[in-house]
């Protein structure tokens, strides 16, 4: 695997962050391949552990977006896991894994060239920093999450 | 309500006598139990040694003298106890700082019922593994372990008693120089004093023969004003000496825990690379979690299929440890049970300790002992 292909799982809101991906692709925006976007119907609905399953299975980052504070679907889900993120962010160094690989934002549906620039940075800073390399779990797993894709 | 400070001992001459420092939470469960106002009172009696005890219910308050006595080398919890076994019963117990703090945390998580529990809280300067205490006592004081009669923690000496009625001390400095002495999670506890308890008591600032008493709750005032309306306790009020003194001595141990705290959880802290060797030692075997107070879970995440890999045999810190901390290390009351448990000696609470430490700076939220729910259980649009 070369440096330049790292894997970035994107945990995008339903309502909000995965109609800005949708907007920069019907307008062609490029953003990097790297990402892999999951939809989740909020990112209310995103716990740690899903972050840290996604870096178990071999990403190299994950990127969260959700809609912007007060424009929330269901509310206040991003509320809620605007203070689950800051925990991750706390958690991932305990395990050797850098803050960078982690990152979340704001997106509306509107903003198609926000989710663009983001992605292109975050992509970048990954790309930088290199492929995750971590001593504890089986080389299998990472044969596993190519096979998968 | 504004604390309280009292002197108290047990009028009760057996319980006086037996007991530590006159007696008086002792006397005080037996007025519990003798008015009926609880079922049934849960405490530490001694088993074969010193080494050795045994939470036990007593329903009877004759009984209560045989519970009298304080062991630091064997260290216990009530909080998931009560919670999975005695929630059926109006009860009194004593409770350690960290006991009361897994209470509390329980309470907020509907698994105790706060109206029936009354919770007598001890003074505690730290607990001694029962394994640690043999080997200091056997290399410091040259003594057979199993001749120990008693106890005590006193002005930072350890200090033992044979049977002869010999007493011997050695500084607890000194053996914690030497990696012995208390528990690594007890020498980074703040809280010694457990204010969030009904009453805090203790011997710190007391004359001799009386228990020095913090009144913390309006449920404790009453039983303390009760239990001397009814006879079985003597109330005075400690000088302005004594409460100065009992400060002094809370801040001097909070001092000292924090300079533990730098040195386990950022000096000596294990760096990345052993940490992946404490992982790899991992057998999976549940130990760490099924003692854990803050984990009541009935159905965990951890036996999920979606975080485990048939083939294995350390599980994945992510998926394991990971997915533990991020369920509960915001409320980790830093109890030390987990890293007591575990088979293959990983230092848990040194991580759960460190990332409640951060939590806190973050958010404010001290596990055991702010009243509301750590904010990652919020609702609200803040």
């Amino acid at each position: 695997m070369s440096e330049e292909d790292v894997k970035i799982v994107g945990f995008c809101c339903n309502w909000c962050c995965y109609g800005g991906a949708d907007t920069a692709g019907t307008a062609r925006m490029q953003y990097p391949p790297n990402v892999r976007i999951l939809r989740v119907m909020c990112s209310g609905r995103i716990n740690p552990s899903m972050v840290l399953k996604a870096f178990k299975e071999g990403a190299d980052g994950v990127f969260v977006g959700g809609c912007h504070m007060g424009d929330c679907h269901y509310d206040a889900g991003n509320y809620k896991w605007n203070r689950r993120a800051k925990l991750v962010e706390e958690l991932l160094p305990e395990f050797g894994i850098e803050r960078e690989r982690f990152r979340f934002e704001w997106i509306s549906a509107s903003e198609g060239e926000k989710f663009q620039e983001t992605m292109k940075e975050f992509a970048d800073t990954i790309k930088s920093i290199g492929p995750l390399k971590r001593s504890t779990p089986q080389i299998s797993t990472q044969a596993k999450f190519t096979a998968k894709i | 309500m504004e604390p309280q400070f009292l002197l108290a001992k047990a009028k009760d001459e057996e319980l006086a006598k037996k007991g530590e420092c006159g007696g008086a939470v002792s006397a005080l469960f037996k007025y519990l139990l003798d008015q009926q106002l609880v079922d049934g009172v849960l405490t530490l009696t001694r088993g074969e040694d010193v080494y050795d005890g045994i939470p036990t219910l007593v329903e009877n308050s004759e009984e209560i003298v045989e519970t009298c006595g304080s062991l630091h080398c064997a260290p216990t919890m009530f909080g998931d106890l009560i919670s999975k076994h005695l929630n059926d019963i109006r009860l009194a117990v004593s409770v350690k700082p960290c006991d009361a703090m897994a209470i509390k945390e329980l309470e907020k998580r509907h698994q105790i019922n706060p109206d029936a529990i009354y919770k007598i809280g001890l003074n505690c300067g730290g607990t001694v593994m029962p394994i640690t205490a043999r080997k200091m006592i056997e290399m410091f004081y040259d003594v057979d372990p199993a001749e120990v009669v008693a106890e005590e923690i006193d002005k930072g000496k350890f200090i033992i008693e044979l049977a002869d009625g010999t007493h011997k001390s050695v500084e607890i400095d000194e053996l914690e120089e030497k990696g012995f002495g208390r528990r690594n999670n007890c020498q980074r506890c703040e809280l010694k004093i457990p204010r969030n308890a009904d009453l805090a008591c203790g011997n710190w600032g007391a004359e001799p023969g009386w228990t020095f008493i913090e009144v913390v709750t309006e449920k404790g005032k009453t039983l303390v004003e009760n239990a001397r309306k009814n006879g079985y306790i003597d109330v005075k009020t400690p000088s302005e000496k004594a409460i100065a003194i009992r400060e002094k001595i809370e801040n001097v141990m909070i001092k000292l825990a924090r300079k533990f705290q730098d040195k386990y959880l950022e000096e000596d802290y294990p760096a990345p690379e052993n940490w992946d060797e404490y992982w790899n030692r991992c057998i999976k075997c549940y130990a760490c979690r099924d003692v854990c107070p803050i984990c009541f879970c009935k159905e965990c995440d951890l036996e999920k299929d979606f975080y485990t890999d048939e083939d294995e045999i350390a599980p994945d810190p992510l998926t394991f440890q990971g997915v533990r901390l991020s369920h509960m290390c915001f409320s980790c009351v830093n109890c030390g049970q987990c890293e007591d448990v575990c088979p293959m000696e990983i230092p848990l609470a040194r991580i759960f300790h460190r990332m409640q430490k951060k939590y806190r700076d973050d958010t404010g939220f001290i596990a055991g002992v702010s009243e509301e729910l750590p904010p990652l259980y919020s609702p609200e649009k803040e």
